[in-house]
């Protein structure tokens, strides 16, 4: 299967300090088209981290990342976007008085010029944010007109999700726990979502600490200890305990038996 | 999914409780005047003072409702207008300016002193409250010094064309201004990148923020458009009257922001109705020209501006509360613990104040008229 194909963005060595922290030591990342990549790790493992890495807020200390086999240097999560890979935190980037068109579009507005004036493209990008929910996501929201205050959890995840896919650029969508301050339904909404993107041939790399989720859509299973890769296993080939063993440590694990 | 319909239809709906909540309380007022005072409250000729009154508030009251919507205020626009039109007043009458470059150097004198409320603001990361009183005081000050006791007066005729003048037939000429600057400020609201992102500023700055907004330079904008508005309504208050003195235009401020809230524009951010500001500022003059009409004490004019404020900032909360269930009702409010110890305390001081009132009559001396 994707085991087989090459892996879009690599990172390789990666190692980043926070003063005296080391928050990270010597970690690698693969990440596939059509793949669902889950990293799994305890609290204060590095995950957050390593993928602020990735989408350009931070900078590594030391380490590579390639992506298609080039090097990447990034400055800023504006150089990531640009380069095709976005992120969608648990909180959020909403604004709740807004519909779900104006957020989709919030700091990049289509424009229409109305006698040499710029003015907003409301009704395009109503259209726009309708279509994009629509055809990538299968998203129908009751109603455009509405708050984004007013939608669900779930549609809410859509409304951010669908704003880092309408850059037709994205290749690599990253997800920080998305499902954390979800219920069972809307959950299963977000998991189905993130399964759509995949057929689409994006690489979604999902942080999470259920592994409910992450057994249920993931492919491969990154896990994370300490600021160390453990390791990464595939998903088929493993089961629970194995990577809960992974995440607490198997040394720990073996101490506890006695 | 059959469970949102019912909040679905509320939010559907609450766009619009800005406008009809000040158009109930004009509705009550008209009703209350027809009742109490019909042959003088109805007459052509008064309700031409209302809507002079109000125009006079209307360019404020739409650029404050973007001040808000940031979750921003702006406290010293009645100093920024009074001091604006001491200084066109100088140069049209001192320095011989012909009228028209008077008023447009008077509203740009405003957009420069709302630029310095800004960047107090932003750069120097002085909260709004303090900053803008502090401004107050500034500008209030230097109208002072400069204008000293005096009292300018007899301005041009495009002057007191502004503040005053009549569209034969029609309303009259500051009446259209304020119209066209609400106009105006609706569609930037709704279609411009400063209006959105003044709403995405105030619904959650961190949010826009992330997204690569420059919030600050957006606030900035505001108290800019804000000082521009009180330069304005400078101009349009010297018109008025064709007289202005550095004392002038006292209770803006509050006015403005009480014809703003209670449009139904939320003090917390986030949610602006233009209409609702121009509903607000039409309710408050007819509430003046009301308590005028049935000859209230101009003072009183205070105490209905300040209860409005609190009066309706507290209802729009209430209604926005999504979640009503077990509140049940005031009695159980009041058998809280900790409600139950205000009330203690709030009994303490009332028995206190009495004890005093009661000592102080027991051992009252010889009056000392204060005249
Ligand atoms: N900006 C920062 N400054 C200093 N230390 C930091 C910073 N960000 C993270 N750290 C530290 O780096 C380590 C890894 O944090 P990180 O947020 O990546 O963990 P995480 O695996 O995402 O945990 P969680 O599951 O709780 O989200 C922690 O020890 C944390 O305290
Ligand atoms: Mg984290």
């Amino acid at each position: 299967m994707s085991q087989a194909s090459e892996p879009i963005v690599s990172m390789r060595q990666i190692t980043k300090r926070f003063g005296g922290v080391t928050a990270l030591n010597d970690v690698d990342l693969d990440a596939r088209a059509g793949e669902v990549l889950a990293i799994v790790g305890d609290n204060g493992a590095g995950k957050s981290t390593l993928i602020k890495i990735l989408t350009g807020v931070f900078q590594p200390t030391s380490g590579t990342i390639e992506l298609d086999g080039e090097a990447l240097a990034m400055n800023s999560h504006a150089d990531a976007i640009e380069r095709g890979i976005d992120a969608v935190y648990q909180t959020l980037a909403l604004a709740d008085h807004l519909d779900p068109a104006a957020n989709l579009f919030l700091g990049s507005e289509l424009t229409k010029s109305v006698l040499g004036i710029r003015f907003l493209d409301n009704r395009k990008m109503r259209s726009e944010a309708e279509r994009v929910l629509a055809d990538r996501l299968g998203v129908h929201l009751k109603s455009m007109d509405a708050e984004t205050s007013s939608l669900s959890g779930g549609q809410r995840q859509a409304v951010a999700i669908a704003r880092a896919v309408y850059n037709r650029n994205l290749r690599i969508l990253v997800m920080d726990e998305p499902t954390a301050a979800l219920g069972p339904q809307e959950t299963a909404r977000t998991l189905k979502l993130i399964e759509v993107l995949r057929e689409q041939g994006l690489a979604i790399i999902l942080i999470s600490h259920s592994l409910d989720d992450v057994f249920a859509v993931s492919d491969r299973i990154q896990v994370m200890r300490r600021g160390r890769r453990v390791g990464t296993v595939v998903t088929k080939e493993t089961n629970r305990q194995e990577v809960l063993g992974m995440i607490v440590g198997a040394g720990e694990m073996a101490q506890e038996a006695m | 999914m059959s469970v949102t319909e019912a909040p679905d239809l509320k939010s559907r709906l609450e766009p619009y409780f800005a406008f009809v909540g000040p158009l109930v309380m004009i509705l009550m007022i008209l009703l209350f005047m027809g009742v109490m005072e019909p042959a003088r409250y109805f007459r052509i000729s008064n309700l031409n003072i209302i809507l002079l009154d109000a125009a006079l508030y209307m360019p404020m009251a739409m650029a404050m409702t973007f001040v808000i919507t940031q979750r921003g205020i702006d406290l010293s626009i009645g100093s920024v207008a009074a001091l604006t039109a001491i200084l066109m007043a100088f140069l049209v009458k001192g320095y011989g300016f012909p009228a028209w470059l008077g008023v447009l150097s008077a509203i740009a004198i405003g957009a420069l002193l709302g630029l310095v409320n800004g960047l107090v603001i932003t750069k120097f990361r002085v909260p709004d409250l303090i900053g803008t009183l502090a401004m107050d005081l500034v500008y209030r000050g230097f109208a002072l010094v400069l204008a000293k006791g005096l009292v300018l007066a007899r301005f041009p005729e495009l002057i007191t064309g502004i503040g005053r003048g009549q569209i034969p037939g029609f309303v009259p000429i500051p009446v259209v201004i304020g119209i066209a600057t609400f106009i105006a400020g609706a569609i930037v609201l709704r279609n411009t990148y400063f209006g959105r992102y003044t709403i995405a500023i105030g619904s959650n700055p961190e949010a826009a923020e992330m997204t690569g907004i420059a919030v600050d330079r957006h606030r900035v904008y505001a108290y800019v458009l804000m000082g521009a508005a009180a330069g304005l309504a400078g101009v349009m208050l010297t018109g008025k009257l064709n007289a202005i003195q550095a004392t002038s235009a006292p209770y803006f401020n509050l006015h403005v922001i009480a014809a703003v809230v209670v449009g139904g524009t939320s003090l917390f951010g986030g949610r602006a109705s233009m209409i609702g500001s121009f509903a607000g500022v039409l309710l408050l003059s007819m509430m003046i020209n009301a308590l005028v009409t049935l000859r209230i004490e101009f003072f009183w004019q205070s105490v209905a501006s300040g209860v409005v404020i609190i009066s309706s900032v507290a209802l729009y909360t209430w209604l926005q509360k999504k979640d009503r269930d077990g509140s049940g009702g005031l009695i159980t409010a009041l058998r809280t613990p900790d409600n139950a110890r205000l009330l203690r305390l709030a009994g303490g001081l009332g028995a206190a104040l009495i004890l005093f009132l009661i000592l102080g009559f027991l051992f009252a001396g010889q009056t000392v008229p204060s005249g």
